[in-house]
């Protein structure tokens, strides 16, 4: 009998063995059940709107979206989620359709890129900065169809391909000049994605500015996942066990930025009572509930409205090649909006106006 | 005898057919149509050169982390590390292969192949040598390992490797003359890996080392006894490995990638460990068992796209398939133990938990 067991126990190990080496070898662990949750959100959005090219994009009148994503999911709560509602609107306000391809394997950005230029989509939008030259290739020798790349800065401008781009450091500025007024510590932590990726070190130096600017004393503590892109913003694990060292070290106000790994922090800081957190890229009241007790904000990259304005644009002929800038600002505050001080709200009021319209620079170039 | 034989094969491809039935029930589950998805499978992986192009592609390098596992097995070592030793020979070929730049085709190809092969072996060289004549556990060591060389490859990448103007952590792209080139769509590599395929299926089971290394893994004591040098065949065993691994990381930058990229090789040391199961420890098993892989792995753009099922499938599917080719193993290895007390019966199992 006790061999039987044995046996089973072997049973079970091998199999979350084989699990656990399938695939997403980093999203393991708290993950999970997000995913589950996640699951059920994207299908009430996807409601109301049908995923799929249910016409033929060949014609010119059908408009076609067509959405591939960096290895990330499209119910990942920020950064790609964002960029994938923002693709259902538009074609839902274009009359057209949209559908997407979640990258497995990161050697075949191409493949996924050209299976929707085969399928003759209108728009190809590819989202996330690690796709950007498989994007420029494509662009290049496809001038028929157009190309929009989120968070792909264009350095040289080709004609078909705008690059969907945010000021980031504005956005962090903001964050971080609200959580420079909330701490009481004098202490505020971000965990954060790579440091590869451009843009999110201009959120995390933008998010240290904006503290030191309403704050002088205080201290930030910045963690950089130290992977490979490939994980940095897969491992919630990490930004859990990151967010709780910060808080161990005093920090009370924690910027959570990084795909799920952020998320995993946001969720940590929310188990800790008076802490504050803030979110990334999309209001993520919305998109992590567990984060409630703590999320005051979120800094956000208007990737949605970028989208839909892009598509348009598209569709009625007026793109242009390049850059091209999208709105950023502050998330409601939602349940804390009546627990801010006054004289806070309108503090950040004046900093958010001032951070806009350009008066107040971030200190980030 | 022979009838044995048959079943013996059989099982892996009843455990494939069950797992594609689940697959299907999966798929059904979730709203979406599984003739859909076959359809796509087909189109995906088979239906013209390009998809064959792609099924071969990606099955290549798991072919030889497969056979890197399978070494280590036959020699009772469970490689779990084939994935760093796989990484740390990818990076190293394509050092080579973009850093010299005045080779004609002949030398640097082979050259950075090699380099690829001999950076594959020194990592598990080193734990070899720990298992040996320190008694540091392989799979412990391995996992190690891994962890060491991902940073590494991932720092030489984003430092001192990494191409310079631009903001991605990778290496520059080879030179064309290390390039492994395609033949009508069709990887060369992909030949290559079959003819190693053979070359270690010979080794193994046609010379005396390879009859050394199967008795080191069945028995130890056995062939301590017999006068063979178990810690000289256990570091030679585990170098062999690291090679196999190290040659598919090559291969993968000199014909797929076309250069170091963190993230690029990701996962194909581990699928080697599925592929070394589903194969029963067979070296030749393992290029059908990677065609299989490869073949899934490669329609996961037309499975989105003309079934819109998530890609995640191919995964529940592997593991349906791997977890009923060892569960047999399992069972035969507990009711082994109850006859043996202790004694390691089943080489594939000597690695594991002892």
């Amino acid at each position: 009998m006790r061999k039987t067991t044995g046996a089973l126990a072997g049973l079970l190990a091998l199999s979350m063995f084989a699990a656990a080496c399938g695939g997403d070898d980093a999203d393991t662990g708290s993950g999970s059940a997000e995913t589950t949750a996640a699951g059920g959100a994207t299908e009430t959005t996807a409601a109301a709107m049908e995923r799929g090219f249910q016409g033929d994009c060949a014609s010119e009148e059908v408009f076609c979206i067509g959405l591939v994503t960096d290895v990330g999911k499209v119910d990942d709560k920020s950064f790609n989620q964002s960029a994938w509602e923002g693709a259902m609107q538009a074609a839902q306000e274009l009359d057209g359709f949209a559908d997407y391809i979640e990258t497995v394997d990161s050697k075949d950005y191409e493949t996924n890129i050209q299976s929707f230029i085969d399928k003759k989509a209108d728009v190809v939008l590819t989202v996330g900065f690690a796709l950007g030259e498989a994007t420029t290739a494509a662009a290049k020798a496809n001038p028929d169809t157009h190309f929009i790349g989120v968070d792909a800065f264009q350095g040289e401008v080709v004609p078909n391909l705008t690059g969907l781009v945010f000021n980031e450091d504005k956005a962090g500025f903001m964050a971080g000049a609200l959580a420079g007024l909330l701490t009481e510590t004098n202490v505020v932590g971000a965990v954060l994605g790579t440091d590869k990726v451009p843009p999110v070190v201009a959120f995390g130096k933008g998010w240290e500015n904006g503290a030191k600017h309403t704050n002088p004393e205080v201290k930030a503590i910045t963690t950089y996942h130290p992977g490979g892109l490939d994980v940095a913003f897969l491992d919630p694990t990490w930004g859990g066990q990151t967010a709780k060292q910060a808080l161990d070290n005093n920090a009370d106000v924690i910027f959570g930025a990084g795909g799920k790994t952020g998320n995993g922090a946001l969720i940590e800081v929310a188990k800790k009572d008076g802490a504050y957190c803030v979110g990334v890229d999309t209001d993520q009241w919305e998109t992590v509930p567990e984060a409630h007790p703590c999320l005051v904000t979120s800094a956000m990259k208007l990737i949605d409205d970028g989208v839909v304005e892009l598509a348009a644009q598209v569709k009625d002929g007026s793109i242009e090649g390049g850059n091209y800038f999208g709105k950023v600002g502050l998330a409601p505050f939602h349940d804390f909006d009546s627990k801010l001080p006054a004289d806070v709200k309108t503090e950040i009021e004046q900093i958010i106006a001032d951070v806009d319209s350009g008066k107040l620079p971030t200190g980030v170039n | 005898m022979n009838r044995q034989r048959v079943q013996s094969a059989l099982l892996p491809v009843v455990a494939v057919l069950v797992a594609f039935l689940i697959g299907a029930i999966v798929v059904l589950a979730d709203g979406k149509s599984p003739v859909r998805a076959a359809e796509a499978v087909i189109k995906g992986s088979m239906a013209n050169r390009a998809a064959i192009g792609a099924t071969l592609e990606k099955a290549t390098p798991l072919i030889l982390t497969g056979l890197a596992v399978i070494v280590g097995m036959k020699a009772g070592l469970f490689n779990i590390g084939a994935q760093g030793q796989l990484l740390l020979g990818s990076i190293m070929s394509a050092y080579v292969g973009y850093r010299l730049t005045v080779l004609p085709t002949v030398v640097h190809l082979p050259l950075a192949l090699l380099a690829g092969v001999a950076f594959g072996a020194v990592p598990a060289f080193v734990v070899g040598v720990l298992k040996a004549y320190r008694g540091v556990h392989e799979v412990i060591a391995t996992i190690m390992m891994n962890t060491i060389l991902v940073n590494l490859t991932d720092w030489l990448a984003g430092g001192p490797w990494m191409q310079p103007d631009q903001a991605i952590s990778k290496t520059p792209p080879i030179q064309a003359s290390a390039e492994i080139p395609k033949v009508a769509d069709l990887p060369v590599g992909f030949f290559l890996a079959v003819v190693m395929a053979f070359v270690v299926w010979f080794l193994l089971s046609r010379t005396t080392l390879g009859f050394e290394l199967g008795t080191v893994g069945a028995n130890r004591d056995a062939a301590h006894y017999a006068g063979m040098s178990v810690k000289g065949i256990t570091v030679l065993a585990m170098t062999l490995s690291g090679a196999l691994a190290g040659l598919g990381g090559a291969i993968e930058t000199q014909g797929v990638v076309g250069r170091f990229e963190p993230g690029f090789n990701r996962g194909l040391g581990f699928d080697g460990i599925t592929i070394a199961l589903l194969a029963k420890v067979s070296p030749r098993a393992a290029i059908p068992a990677a065609l299989l892989i490869g073949a899934l792995r490669a329609s996961s753009t037309q499975l989105q796209s003309i079934a819109q099922v998530a890609p995640e499938i191919v995964d529940v599917i592997l593991a349906v398939a791997l977890l009923l080719v060892a569960a047999p193993m399992i069972i035969r290895w507990a009711l082994r133990l109850r006859n043996a007390s202790g004694v390691e019966g089943v080489n594939l199992n000597t690695g594991w938990g002892s």
